[in-house]
């Protein structure tokens, strides 16, 4: 029987965070991931939080107005979600008189308070996408997604999101505010519903981070992990004794532009030997340290990032997660 | 004027603004150390280094606030690497500004401030500009480099303090002390219908309790605000003065550079003087920049010299793959620098082949950021 993919293991939940440092290609790894989940026929919404369009704009569509969901193929849709316009829908749910409302919102009070109430936009936010998360279809007989992909910001924002249900809980206690935020945390915290994945790419900056947000989310947050996306690995098709070869022959060279091509082919060369060393042994210490399910992802050499690109990343998750899977069929489970 | 020598002899300030992941801790490393190599007095504050760069800058992690530690063997200058402690901010803001014993337990024992003091970012930004009002007060230093802490948007440090001192405004601060504390429910409601319903459905939402917390925070709190508005007044001050000048730091990609412009044409917005831009991690296109050297040749040539095989063939290939970046970060860059106001200076630094650690590796950059 052929084993189930992580993948297919991870795409059996219903809200997925993709979380991570800023620039190691954190929207990238969500719109691949939910490429990947529409292509095996979920119904996907990948939600952009406090982004500028940005995984539209990977998706090859316009993005739409905050808060609504956008078509970006057969069964996936893209949505940008903002704190303050959550926090206005939510008003307009549990306070139905239109025109107050208007007044509450213009008023300056209210917009310093949503500003400077602490963790209200975030709080919003999280009730946002399980709103999202929840929400049947017009037949109301079954959910109008699948699966849920939440793009987070930048690490230290992300945890702020993933922390603010519990924090709000505990502030409010016992009010409206608290009995939401306890409803979050509880779907937050269940590993039948929830997954944390975690974006890095394997350098010095990014896995210190990832491995202390890593530990956070276990141990602090206790919310259920997922898998560890490894972005941008360079693995040199030769070794150094071929540079080393290359930089002898360099020195007894006579010709002037012989000389000059030959030196650009050796740092080229070089640097790909120093970027491959440098993944390697921090690949070793994501293993080390972080226990999850990894799947790494080659670097792209390409002029220009875009569809074509995430569409080659999704090929290369679909294989790492299916060697993966065998792997784990191979050793199998004692 | 080509390079940063120029702004480091006219400026007292310099400070390092960028999205996450851009190197800008190593480039404001790299340009203190320059600082510092021509015999000033130099600081550099920082933020998050990694650990390899700090222990190059003399810096051990002691737990608590600011780290000072004094690096030897940069002549003929001196080199301070400070490290602000980010979880602490506010707590140091309120032991900072609240004499009082007994009110700054209130504080910091407050619900609502715990809560706050998690959340709240803009916290460390203003701590940040905060030191450096002090450092630049205190005579000490000849040049003071800022890393800016690695937010998501390189605009977020600007506006910081402005943010936290709206949020702190008097006008705004009666209306969540004044009923718990002086009016009462009645008179609130009396003054304004919207903010009576506000606060009656947010009690209703939240529980009194927690009300009656952010009232008696804002209460305690409120002596602190008084000095707030002049605080933030001069701190702009600081930033836009002649002595200060901004280095964008970016990366050749898209979604960078499109952050990048944003932050150009917002600095301009608000007076900043903004004066360079480091592009880290760049590659160029070799074989265009030559217009008779084609890649053909290239294989051609290492063919010759390493003889037929899979070495040659595969040192060709990543040659020719390294291109591809570097047509694209070329052409992103000449769109970038088209639109940078004039008086900009534009730097390009290669992506080396491996991670910045070192005093020696920060030299390194030197040849690009102060070409001679």
């Amino acid at each position: 029987m052929a084993a189930k993919t992580t993948l297919e293991k991870l795409f059996q939940r219903r809200l997925l965070f993709v979380a991570g440092k800023g620039g190691v290609g954190k929207t990238t790894t969500a719109c691949a991931l939910a490429l990947t989940a529409s292509h095996l026929g979920k119904r996907t919404l990948l939600m952009e939080l406090d982004g500028a369009g940005r995984a539209a704009y990977l998706l090859g569509v316009e993005p739409g107005p905050i808060g609504i969901p956008r078509r970006a193929g057969p069964s996936l849709s893209v949505m940008s979600v903002e704190g303050s316009a959550a926090l206005a829908e939510y008003l307009e749910i549990i306070l139905p008189v239109k025109r107050v409302l208007q007044a509450v919102f213009a008023s300056r009070i209210y917009q310093y308070f949503v500003a400077a109430a602490p963790g209200l936009k975030e709080l919003m936010t999280i009730g946002k996408i399980w709103y999202e998360a929840d929400r049947m279809d017009e037949s109301g007989e079954r959910r109008l997604w699948d699966l849920v992909i939440v793009d987070a910001p930048a690490t230290g924002h992300s945890l702020q999101y993933l922390r603010m249900p519990d924090a709000a809980q505990q502030t409010f206690g016992g009010g409206l505010v608290g009995r939401e935020s306890q409803r979050l945390v509880d779907l937050l915290a269940d590993p039948h519903l929830t997954a944390v994945n975690l974006v890095t790419t394997a350098e010095e900056m990014p896995v210190n981070e990832t491995v202390e947000m890593y530990q956070q989310i276990r141990d602090e947050l206790r919310l259920p992990l997922g898998m560890l996306f490894v972005n941008r690995l360079h693995r040199a098709a030769f070794d150094t004794s071929v540079v080393d070869q290359l930089d002898r022959k360099l020195r007894k060279l006579q010709n002037r532009r012989e000389r000059t091509i030959v030196a650009e082919v050796l740092n080229r060369g070089r640097e790909e030997l120093g970027w491959s060393r440098i993944n390697e042994l921090y690949l070793q210490r994501l293993a080390n340290e972080v226990d999850m399910p990894r799947i790494e992802v080659p670097f792209l050499f390409a002029e220009e990032f875009g569809l074509r690109e995430v569409h080659t990343i999704v090929t290369a998750i679909a294989r790492e997660a299916s060697a993966a899977a065998r792997v784990g069929a191979a050793h199998g489970r004692a | 004027m080509a390079g940063l020598e120029e702004l480091l002899r006219r400026h007292h300030i310099v400070i390092c603004a960028g999205s996450g992941g851009v190197g800008k801790t190593t480039t404001a490393a790299a340009i203190a150390l320059r600082g510092a190599l021509s015999g000033r007095r130099t600081v550099v504050m920082t933020i998050d280094p990694a650990k390899r760069l700090a222990n190059a800058l003399g810096m051990r992690t002691v737990g608590g606030s600011n780290t000072v530690v004094t690096g030897e063997g940069v002549k003929p200058g001196m080199l301070t690497a400070m490290m602000l402690d980010q979880k602490g901010a506010w707590d140091e803001l309120v032991e900072r500004h609240v004499a009082a014993a007994e009110t700054r337990e209130r504080i910091l024992n407050n619900h609502f401030y715990q809560h706050l003091s998690q959340s709240f970012a803009g916290s460390y930004e203003y701590m940040a500009v905060e030191q450096l009002c002090e450092l630049h007060a205190s005579g000490k230093y000849d040049l003071i480099v800022v890393d800016t802490p690695p937010t998501r948007h390189a605009l977020d440090f600007l506006e910081a303090p402005q943010r936290i001192a709206d949020f702190l405004d008097k006008q705004v601060i009666k209306w969540f002390v004044r009923p718990y504390f002086s009016a009462g429910w009645g008179t609130l409601q009396l003054m304004n219908r919207t903010v009576g319903f506000l606060f009656r459905r947010l009690e209703e939402a939240t529980g009194v309790s927690a009300l009656v917390e952010v009232s008696e925070f804002f209460a305690s709190m409120s002596g602190l605000f008084e000095a707030f508005h002049p605080r933030v007044k001069r701190v702009y001050e600081l930033l836009r003065s002649r002595d200060t000048c901004f280095v964008l730091v970016a990366s050749p990609e898209e979604q960078v550079l499109t952050e990048a412009e944003y932050f150009c044409r917002k600095v301009r917005e608000l007076a900043m003087p903004l004066r360079a831009v480091v592009f880290n991690r760049t590659h160029r296109e070799i074989t265009s920049a030559d217009d008779d050297l084609s890649g053909d040749e290239v294989g051609r040539v290492v063919r010759q010299v390493l003889g037929e095989g899979a070495g040659a063939e595969r040192l060709t290939d990543n040659f020719n793959r390294y291109e591809m970046l570097g047509r694209g970060d070329g052409l992103r860059m000449e769109a970038f620098r088209r639109v940078l106001p004039k008086g900009v200076t534009a730097i390009e630094v290669p992506n080396f082949d491996s991670d910045l650690h070192s005093l020696a590796d920060l030299r390194a950059m030197h040849p690009f950021l102060f070409p001679e």
